[in-house]
């Protein structure tokens, strides 16, 4: 029975254990109970605990005598202590030895009964009012507390984080956020059981720390911890505390833990601002495998003072066509001359009062919080138009490929609003093409591999865009239907360099072949690279070498020079 | 059989033990007769014979607790006399006490068989 079972309980009757070696005080003491209480009656501590280990849950009160044979009071109190079952029990001693209560309140005993007992109603009023305080700070706990590790949880670690500055109000503190590496992935791999036992584990170090330095922490997310703690020269201490901690857990399994600090926080400003920064300085070093510990800058705050203004701004640049869409060519290479087969979209966006903003800069951040969706249709339908255009100005047709997020293969309409896209503009989908990069292969496989199927049924073409960059089994590669791979410009960078990545190339292009798809390379700038790429089996290239993406205008001479073979 | 007229006039305090069994009489009286079988008062006996007052202590306390509750007065008084006198766990001379609570806890069972 949950502490709500036992509260609800109260509707019919709740369970108190009785522990007395005379069965006469069991059955005078379950009598005066009775109306309130359902009896559950033992002879010795022994007898005791097997009934707290079986029915722990269920019991609300535990009245226990203390001079018993076999096994005694307190012996019982002081081995309860070690009974998860029990430890939410409270304990009243039956006793005439007023010299055993200190001992037995140190012991965890809430409370006395008398014996001889007195009046069987003050007796059956004073359990009650035990029962009742501890269910009621039960729930407050309940309320209060993240049930795996026992820490706050985020509404309640605020509000006591408040009354924190105001008891040590000379006193400087730190907002500090921790964040577990790819939690989800070390579950996955791991077992859940695993991942509840890292978090149990550094909640138990977070609780130690925070009482060492007058703190409070809190479990404010699957894998976020937050700190509140006196000010701290460094967190060097804490790091290597719970790495000595999630080594014991496991030699095997590695644990990065990233914190990130508002060091001596400005007490004017509202705790969950501190503690934004406090995240965003643990999120800065994400990818930043050689610090854990990131403290927060005038540097990282002008940083997200632009992120900000970027994201507020997004709507109104959309709506005044500050994003304009570029296209660069590719080119078919695999006959005697370079031919024009298609281009990609690529968004550019011309702030008016921040000038030139680079889509490396946009892009990550729309991904984050979700407005990439909101621009990419954008993008999506002023590409569709532009194909339109040139169709009707030359009379020929150009396909296009735009990026579709990750975030994008999760919205069940997707496959719906690309067709009334084609309907819209009289595009057929085989001229549209869509780049999914890698990285969105490897989460919810099944759901993306529904999505993928259900829009190349429908006619578009699907290329997996950055491939060799992430993750991707070959078997999740044979399981993906795709129309080309396009590999990550990070491996043409180099390719005059190394020896190992040419080999690379070499055996993409051959897993290409198996596959049945073309394979695109971006990002080649070199005469060099391009005959090698030729003499691997490229199929198409995309770079600076041809050209850098282009206003539209500029791009039709391209196909104004009649260069294109689609 | 044990009644309620019996115990008050041997000098329980029946209104005491009543009050403790919520005005229960049929209650009292089985508890009572439960009391007549204990078996601390033998253990009581037989530790004191063998010297052994750590378990002399115990069984006084244990009883004393029992006879507290059904406010059996009579027998009661030696028990909780020699209770103290034990309660060092050392040698202690209880003989007459026990001698008393051995009179008391025989004309409480003559009481019981009626």
């Amino acid at each position: 029975m949950t502490l709500y079972g036992k509260r609800y309980a109260r509707l019919n009757k709740r369970l108190a254990l009785v522990v007395d070696d005379e069965a006469v005080n069991r059955e005078m003491l379950g009598f005066i109970l009775q109306d309130d209480y359902d009896i559950l009656p033992a002879g010795d501590g022994r007898e005791a605990m097997r009934l707290l280990r079986e029915r722990g849950a269920d019991i609300s009160v535990l009245l226990l005598d203390l001079l018993m044979p076999v096994m005694s009071g307190f012996d019982v109190l002081h081995e309860m202590r070690t009974l998860e079952a029990a430890r939410d029990i409270p304990v009243i001693v039956l006793t005439s030895e007023a010299r055993a209560e200190v001992e037995c309140l140190k012991l965890g005993a809430v409370d006395f009964i008398k014996k001889p007992y007195n009046a069987p109603e003050a007796v059956l009023a004073r359990v009650n009012r035990v029962v009742e305080l501890f269910e009621d700070r039960q729930l407050i706990e309940a309320a209060e507390n993240d049930p795996l590790t026992g820490l706050y949880n985020r509404a309640f670690f605020y509000e006591y984080a408040g009354q924190r500055d105001r008891q040590l109000s000379d006193c400087e503190m730190d907002a500090v956020a921790l964040d577990i590496d790819r939690f989800r992935l070390l579950n996955e791999m791991n077992g859940r059981a695993y991942g509840d036992r890292v978090l149990r584990a550094i909640g138990g170090v977070l609780a130690g720390f925070a009482g060492e330095h007058d703190g409070l922490a809190a479990r404010c997310g699957s894998d976020l911890f937050y700190l509140y703690c006196r000010h701290q020269e460094s967190y060097e201490p804490l790091r290597r505390r719970l790495g000595q901690v999630l080594d014991e857990l496991s030699d095997a399994v590695r644990i990065r833990v990233r914190f990130g600090v508002y060091p001596a926080a400005d007490k004017e400003m509202e705790m969950e601002h501190r503690f934004d920064r406090a995240k965003a300085a643990c999120d800065a070093i994400r990818d930043d495998y050689k610090q854990c510990v990131n403290v927060y800058s005038d540097e990282l705050h002008a940083r997200e003072v632009y992120a900000e203004r970027l994201m507020n701004d997004m709507g109104e640049a959309i709506a005044s066509g500050q994003f304009c869409v570029y296209y660069q060519p590719k080119f078919n290479i695999r006959g005697e001359e370079p031919v024009l087969c298609s281009a990609e979209a690529l968004v550019r966006w011309r702030h008016p009062e921040l000038g030139f903003i680079s889509p490396g800069v946009f892009i990550p951040l729309f991904e984050q919080n979700g407005l990439i969706s909101q621009l990419e249709r954008h993008i999506w339908e002023r590409a569709a138009a532009q194909m339109r255009e040139w169709k009707d100005r030359f009379g020929v047709s150009i396909p296009v490929s735009v990026n579709v997020s990750r975030i994008d293969l999760y919205d069940p309409n997707l496959g719906q609003w690309f067709a009334g896209l084609m309907e819209k503009y009289a595009l057929s989908p085989g001229e549209y093409w869509l780049e999914i990069t890698e990285s969105a292969y490897t989460e919810d496989t099944a759901q993306l591999l529904a999505m993928v199927s259900a829009l190349r049924e429908a006619g578009f073409k699907v290329e997996m865009d950055d491939f060799g960059s992430g993750y991707s089994s070959l078997n999740m590669l044979f399981m993906m239907p795709v129309d080309a791979l396009k590999l990550d410009m990070k491996f043409v960078q180099n390719i005059e360099k190394s020896g190992k990545n040419r080999e690379i190339i070499r055996v993409l292009m051959n897993l290409a072949g198996c596959l049945g798809v073309p394979t695109i390379v971006e990002g080649v700038e070199e005469q060099e690279q391009v005959d090698m790429l030729k003499s691997a089996g490229c199929d198409i290239i995309q770079g600076y070498y041809f050209s850098r993406p282009l206003p539209p205008e500029e791009f039709e001479r391209f196909i104004k020079g009649g260069k294109e073979e689609c | 059989m044990l009644t309620i007229d019996a115990l008050r006039a041997w000098g329980a305090n029946v209104d005491e033990g009543l009050t403790r069994c919520c005005g229960n009489e049929a209650f009292y009286l089985r508890l009572a007769g439960m009391a007549a079988q204990d078996g601390n008062f033998a253990r009581l006996e037989e530790a004191l014979g063998a010297e052994d007052y750590s378990a002399a202590f115990e069984a006084a306390h244990a009883l004393k607790g029992v006879l507290a509750n059904l406010a059996l007065t009579p027998w009661l008084a030696p028990v909780s006399e020699m209770t103290e006198l034990l309660r060092g766990r050392q040698k202690a001379d209880c003989a007459a006490l026990l001698s008393e609570a051995r009179r008391q806890r025989d004309a409480f069972v003559a009481l019981c068989k009626g």
